[in-house]
């Protein structure tokens, strides 16, 4: 890929994350998002600075907050003058907000920017069923009132419940972790396997919050203070306990709970970042979307190991080249089954068109600092969560370092980037 | 401890003692006001009613709570002075006219705050006579917040010669933005302020005390014209309001707020911004 110029990464920051119906129970979106925001406004200096845009989104929205993440700068100490997008790819958001502010600043439309993203599993949402919301409409067309009453009468008491949102494809009506079974028997992932990436999550995180990493990415929110759902004295045999609650080896432990919180990364031109004191942490070199074939028998949450297959071709990278690998972990299973994809012949032939295997990497760079099992999986903001995580850690280990960055969504979609070490 | 002051174990419940606070006081003769000052220590702020509290006035939750939540808290020793038997003044009956804090600094959520209330400045008035609640909010022995409300007691006499009053200067100009403020605000306020005053919930009480209808809280129109202005706001500032004329629920009014050279004048006014209800400035400190 040559670009007139590449984005790097300053910094991030979030808030931690905490587990839904609890600490932030309270909090909207638009809270969560402008608490991140402030944050990394205070890290970095930014208070009444004009930046050229901040892009972010939710995944579960309110319709009152069809402008999100402009509310969220107006409620900021950033300038009111700054301009917003509210971005949308499920799971994917985080990430796709980071890339879509990188490929800006690439192409010299804008200077400095932020990606990122929130979500509140706590404020969801909760509409009127389908029957009634039809007839409400139709009431309020109706000119007269016999017509407006012939329009209320449509309603039956069974409509009046309020629909709360799910977490399930509305073309199979199968949730993500129905979903993922499938996936998970398909590439025979054993449970041992899943409760030994689950437990190497919470102590890799627990081990990078006792060891200061999150100082400068995380600022403590509603008195919380680290991520709620890190549980650092699990162990394979404690998860080993917990009863399937997808197929017959996924459990709550081994799959990423519902997570409130918010995260930003703030990205620049090198200059611009040079001539405000600011470090660079990693540069984006590239990135990629791909989806599968949904609802045709794909695995749903496999499209990232197609984007992946792009991404090195066309940066002439083998899999084996990076220094580190954040696969976003929707569920331990996930994980496992876009490593067995790339180092299935069978796979890596027939869906990548490849003449060998992508081929295996090595687990000791894998999610070294935990990831969304241990953290939480607020939707929006993970992929976020994980470029700022990325970005630092790839600093810290220099030379052109590269790392890959995955996340996977809903609707058979997947995202996945390359940063490299300033 | 000094002889003037009275300690309270915690924040008195404010159901009984407004029902004392609506009693009127049959003393005649000149205004009697307590020269005590009340304290409660190691006061917790619940962060559930924080929330609720931001969210009713329209601040986003945040860490640090806005300094209108600070006066909340102070509130409940302001019915508590001027429901004893050594005060011939009454809250309930009361007018709230003017305000004026200073957030020294911002107060966390989490801070476990030490409140002090005194009754101080009893002076005559064309119509009665003005005296100022003095609050203060300290974190260990700094003063993080302090409060004067300023309240005409109508009909209660003191000596003297009453001030000249001094109109708030108002210009009209059309509103930055319409609020539409819905019957049932007094009852959310209630709730976050726990100020049960009826006329701010009741149609009967609200005619008793000659309102058509139940009037919002001075202090949500003062909280909420803050909230716009939050983002704008540094960590240190002072708010002096005056309320003008009471807001009938349900309502519709107009807010503006522009710069000015020593930080904002904001108003909370007519949908045509013709009339205010409400003057402020606020100041960086």
């Amino acid at each position: 890929m040559s670009l007139p110029r590449s984005a790097v990464v300053v910094g991030g920051n979030r808030t931690p994350f905490a587990k839904a119906g609890g600490a932030y129970a309270a909090a909207s979106n638009l809270d969560l998002l402008t608490s991140a925001l402030d944050g990394l406004v205070a890290r970095f200096g930014l208070a009444g600075r004009e930046l050229d845009e901040v892009a972010a989104g939710a995944v579960l929205k309110h319709a009152r907050d069809f402008n999100l993440t402009r509310e969220a700068v107006l409620s900021s100490a950033l300038a009111p003058t700054t301009p917003a997008v509210d971005l949308q790819q499920a799971c994917g958001t985080g990430l796709e907000a980071v890339v879509y502010i990188a490929n800006k600043i690439a192409l010299g439309q804008a200077e400095v920017g932020i990606g990122g993203g929130v979500d509140s599993a706590s404020d969801a949402p909760i509409a009127v069923s389908e029957g009634l919301r039809r007839a409400l409409l139709a009431a309020n067309r109706a000119k007269t009132l016999p017509q407006r009453l012939r329009a209320l009468s449509r309603i039956r008491p069974s409509q009046l419940a309020p629909v709360a949102p799910q977490v399930v494809e509305p073309r199979t009506g199968l949730s993500m972790g129905e979903h993922q079974a499938r996936t998970t028997a398909t590439w025979s992932i054993s449970r041992e396997a899943q409760d030994e990436l689950a437990a190497a999550s919470h102590h890799n995180l627990a081990a990078a919050w006792s060891s200061g990493f999150f100082d400068d990415l995380v600022t403590p929110y509603l008195g919380v203070t680290t991520d709620t759902i890190l549980r650092a004295d699990t162990s394979v045999e404690k998860l080993a306990t917990l009863r399937p609650v997808f197929g017959d080896s996924m459990t709550a432990g081994n799959s990423t709970a519902l997570t409130d919180g918010a995260a930003v990364v703030l990205l620049a031109a090198p200059d611009w970042a040079q001539r405000n004191g600011l470090p660079a942490l990693a540069r984006v070199v590239d990135a990629q979307v791909a989806a599968v074939d949904h609802p045709g028998g794909d695995d749903l949450l496999l499209a990232p190991a197609h984007a992946v297959a792009t991404l090195l071709a066309r940066n002439g990278m083998a899999l084996s080249d990076f220094e580190l690998y954040e696969l976003h972990e929707a569920f331990a299973s996930t994980v496992l089954a876009t490593l067995a994809a790339w180092e299935s012949a069978a796979f890596c032939s027939e869906r990548l068109g490849l003449s060998a295997p992508l081929g295996p990497i090595d687990h000791d760079r894998l999610n070294i600092t935990g990831s969304s099992l241990a953290a939480g999986h607020p939707f929006a903001a993970t992929g976020a969560r994980i470029v700022a995580t990325a970005a630092k850690l790839l600093h810290e280990r220099g030379g052109r370092a590269r790392g890959l960055v995955s996340v996977c969504a809903a609707g058979g979609q997947g995202v996945v980037a390359i940063l490299e070490a300033v | 401890m000094d002889a003037d002051v009275e300690v309270l174990a915690a924040l008195p419940r404010l159901g009984p003692l407004f029902a004392k606070a609506l009693a009127p006081s049959f003393q005649r003769g000149a205004a009697r006001v307590p020269r005590r000052t009340v304290r409660v220590c190691g006061v917790h702020q619940d962060p559930a009613v924080v929330a609720d509290y931001d969210r009713v006035c329209g601040f986003p939750l945040r860490d640090r709570v806005p300094p209108t939540w600070l006066h909340v808290l102070t509130f409940g020793l302001h019915v508590h002075l001027l429901s004893g038997s050594d005060s011939t003044i009454r809250l309930a009956g009361a007018v709230h006219v003017s305000n004026r804090m200073r957030l020294h600094r911002p107060v966390d959520a989490g801070e476990v705050l030490d409140l002090s209330v005194r009754v101080d400045n009893l002076r005559p008035h064309r119509r009665g006579a003005l005296l100022d609640m003095v609050g203060e909010v300290r974190v260990a022995d700094e003063l993080v917040w302090d409060g004067v409300s300023t309240y005409l007691a109508p009909g209660a006499s003191t000596s003297g010669t009453p001030e000249a009053s001094t109109a708030d200067e108002f210009v009209a100009q059309p509103p930055t933005a319409i609020w539409r403020l819905g019957a049932d605000l007094g009852r959310d306020y209630r709730r976050v302020s726990t100020d049960p005053n009826p006329i701010h919930t009741s149609r009967v009480a609200a005619r008793a005390f000659g309102f058509a209808r139940p009037i919002i809280h001075g202090m949500w129109t003062h909280a909420r014209l803050l909230a716009a202005l939050d983002p704008r706001l540094p960590g240190a500032y002072s708010a002096q309001v005056s309320f003008l004329r009471p807001i009938l629920l349900p309502a519709t009014v107009g807010a503006w707020w522009r710069p000015a050279h020593d930080g904002w004048r904001a108003a909370v006014t007519t949908p045509d911004g013709a009339k205010p209800y409400l003057v402020a400035a606020v100041s960086p400190i």
